[in-house]
């Protein structure tokens, strides 16, 4: 019975290392690659993080299936060694894991200035829209084609709800808004989460590496309505982009005479 | 070994949760049945559930509609149920009790591209249903297995994957719409109760945006356009990431709950007036026979009701499929007048005068604060009655102030001719009547303007002197406010 705890603590390091040997191959830590830049960095802080927690998970767990599996084989009469209220055990145990963690707050600085502060967003980055979210759906607005988006509401602005456009391959900047509640833009394939705040007009930067097409989520609980607020977000080149904003501009000023009719396919 | 306590928890809590991991999920889930309305409830008991005889308004409902579990595909119902009707051209037989059905539509219609299932509606067969093992879309040919002989004939009815459709739409609505809907379609589901404006009773079969005539019901363009981009500023989300086939479904359900609803209601006004509780008690008092009274309501139902309930479905059946025509649409005639300062100052003219007195309920600053949202409204439903509470009231008896166009919100869709089918024909339902006498290019200049207000500096701002005589538009009218109740 005494080698069976030290079987179980050997047990489950080695399931800890099988995992992380076989889980990138299958594809169990993401959803997909990261499919923006800062979700590369992303990413490699996650790896970093990983290797370190996995590392002292396993050193420790071994030492203690170790300390286990000497007491279980060891003679009866052999006398204990007894470590309790050792300065020196305390002081390295304490110095060694504040070292990681600081270690680790300042490897990830320059990633979240880059993510979050505003006077460090790419230079060349452009507004394409304004995200409202509201329960249970997103409502996008972009500026009307060779204008500038503003906090304010323009005469001539697009308006759509649950798809938004973006260029691919430059940085965009979206305006974040909610109508109501807290809710949470995060879309997982772009490794973009912020929270949307009443009252707050909140810009959020990413840039798209691939065209396809994306989830938005809500990832902040806003009410009974959460889990089906979901959107999709239509990475395509600057050009379809484009095409796609001026067929929004004229489904939005249809006035729906007959010609109109035709031409739209209404 | 003896496992420890905490090993031993961990081993039922697993267990436990597997247990609910297989019990959880049943179809049980989607059990439900449809509400009758008031108005029937309020029938005399004969009326309501039938006689020895004749049938009631339930039995007549629930023939023709169903109910959840087991819904109805009233042939005569303008309503996509999905599949093909076909008929039975001849039967082969095959060895090992293999059958190939040959089936046929009509001329003009097409044969489904996959078929699972055949359901017999005519002769010996009639009422049951068979599974197709094999289908061929061109020839029309269905190979089945069947041990027994079948007693189909040449020339019976059967509905190739019927009613696909309406069930599809079914357990959609069930999903995604009957929390605030209802199961019925009555805008009552649980979450309804928390919600200003409340979800839409589609019983009526009325539907306020629509882009068809005042006089037309609500075309299925529309109900799409709703179920897609949702209604900003009532609780009606987008539904855009449904598939196209998930939205006809949807739309089609909607659709067989209105006219369910609306057939309901019609045969309770056939009887209401003669046969309800309410006007029974009265006859009574009025010193009329108890026996006299119920031989009178089975005759009314064996004669009158029996032949409006086939009559009704007819009148709504042509009344839906017009909807779907261009008959019914709305087409201005005109452009949209190019939106100029001028053109903006005319519409806040239109809006202002006594003609079309928009104003009156909007506002002069077109902030739905018009002298109509303080007066008390009479009650249509209570003879002589009046609200309790000030302000414009809608057919389903809520609270329903004008917009507030400053916000630039607008539930029908921003869309000119949205706005001007919003005008031309009205808000179904509302207080909001029609203006279709109004010129088309006056219709477009109120658009101008209407689109203008969430951007004007000052109201009424548009940078140029008035065309009309400020003595000509309308005045403000004074309201006189009851004492309060």
């Amino acid at each position: 019975m005494k080698k069976f705890w030290a079987l179980f603590f050997f047990f489950w390091p080695t399931v800890a290392i099988i995992v992380c040997v076989i889980a990138p191959s299958r594809g169990w830590w993401f959803p997909g690659a990261p499919m923006s830049r800062t979700g590369i960095q992303i990413d490699g802080l996650f790896y970093l993080i990983l290797i370190i927690v996995t590392v002292t998970f396993v050193a420790t767990q071994y030492v203690l299936g170790y300390a286990l599996w000497r007491g279980a084989t060891k003679d009866p009469g052999e006398k204990a060694f007894f470590s309790h209220g050792s300065h020196k055990l305390e002081i390295i145990w304490t110095i060694v894991p504040s070292f990681i963690l600081v270690f680790i707050s300042l490897s990830q600085l320059d990633v979240l200035a880059e993510i979050r502060v505003i006077s460090k967003f790419p230079e060349k980055s452009t507004k394409v829209a304004e995200v409202k979210a509201r329960q249970f759906e997103w409502r996008i607005r972009y500026p009307k084609i060779g204008t500038e988006l503003t906090t304010e509401e323009n005469p001539g602005d697009l308006y759509f709800v649950n798809e938004l456009h973006v260029p691919t391959g430059k940085p965009v900047i979206i305006n974040l808004r909610t109508q109501d509640v807290q809710h949470a833009f995060f879309s997982p394939q772009l490794r973009v989460k912020q929270d949307a705040v009443p009252g707050l007009v909140i810009p959020i930067w990413f840039d798209v590496l691939e065209v396809g097409t994306y989830d938005l989520v809500c990832a902040e609980l806003c009410g009974w309505g959460h889990y089906k607020m979901k959107a999709r977000i239509v990475a395509q080149s600057q050009s379809s982009v484009d095409k796609y904003l001026t067929q929004l501009t004229a489904d939005q000023n249809a006035d729906g005479t007959k010609s109109e009719a035709v031409k739209s396919g209404e | 070994m003896s496992l420890t306590p905490s090993l031993k928890l961990l081993t039922l809590a697993g267990l436990l949760s597997l247990v609910t991991a297989i019990s959880g999920c049943t179809d049980s889930a989607f059990e439900s049945s449809f509400v009758y309305s008031q108005g029937t409830l309020s029938l005399m008991r004969e009326a309501r559930d039938g006689t020895k005889e004749n049938l009631g308004v339930k039995r007549l409902l629930d023939d023709r509609f169903g109910n959840p579990q087991h819904l109805k595909a009233w042939g005569e119902m303008p309503i996509d149920f999905g599949g093909a009707l076909t008929t039975v051209v001849e039967i082969k037989e095959l060895p090992r009790g293999r059958k190939v059905i040959k089936l046929t539509v009509e001329e003009g219609q097409t044969l489904p591209a996959k078929a699972a299932n055949l359901k017999f509606v005519t002769g010996g067969f009639a009422g049951a249903g068979l599974h197709v093992d094999e289908w061929n879309s061109e020839t029309g040919e269905a190979t089945v297995t069947a041990s027994e002989s079948l007693t189909i004939s040449a020339s019976d009815i059967c509905a190739v994957d019927g009613g696909t459709v309406l069930t599809a739409g079914r357990m959609l609505y069930m999903r995604h719409c009957s929390h605030c809907h209802g199961t019925s379609g009555d805008g009552n589901g649980p979450t309804a109760r928390y919600m200003t404006p409340k979800p839409r009773d589609y019983r009526n079969g009325v539907f306020k945006f629509k882009s068809t005539n005042d006089m037309s019901k609500v075309s299925r363009n529309d109900l799409s356009r709703i179920v897609k981009y949702g209604i900003p500023g009532t609780y009606m989300p987008s539904f855009l990431l449904l598939k196209d086939e998930d939205h006809h479904a949807i739309i089609e359900y909607v659709r067989f709950l209105a006219l369910r609803g609306e057939y309901e209601r019609k045969l309770v006004a056939e009887l209401s007036s003669d046969f309800s509780e309410k006007a029974y008690k009265s006859r009574i008092n009025a010193s009329e026979k108890k026996e006299d009274i119920q031989k009178e309501l089975e005759e009314f139902l064996a004669g009158d009701l029996k032949q409006s309930a086939k009559t009704l479905g007819a009148d709504l059946a042509e009344i839906w499929a017009a909807a779907d025509t261009e008959e019914a649409a709305i087409v201005p005639s005109v452009a949209r007048e190019p939106d100029t300062p001028v053109s903006r100052r005319r519409g806040r003219e239109l809006f202002l005068s006594k003609t079309l007195n928009c104003a009156d309920c909007h506002g002069i600053d077109g902030a739905g604060n018009g002298p109509q949202t303080i007066a008390f409204a009479k009650n249509p439903l209570k003879a002589d009655e009046l609200y309790n509470e000030p302000g414009l009231h809608d057919d389903w008896d809520n609270l329903n102030q004008p917009r507030n166009l400053q916000l630039g919100m607008y539930r029908g869709g921003r869309r000119p001719i949205d706005l001007f089918s919003r005008i031309y024909g009205g808000i179904k339902g509302s207080a909001m009547p029609s203006f279709k006498t109004t010129p088309h290019e006056d219709i477009w200049h109120i658009v101008n303007y209407v689109l203008s207000i969430p951007f004007e500096t000052d109201p009424g701002a548009t940078g140029i002197a008035p065309s009309v005589a400020p003595e000509s538009l309308v005045a403000p009218a004074a309201v006189t406010v009851p004492a309060a109740n």
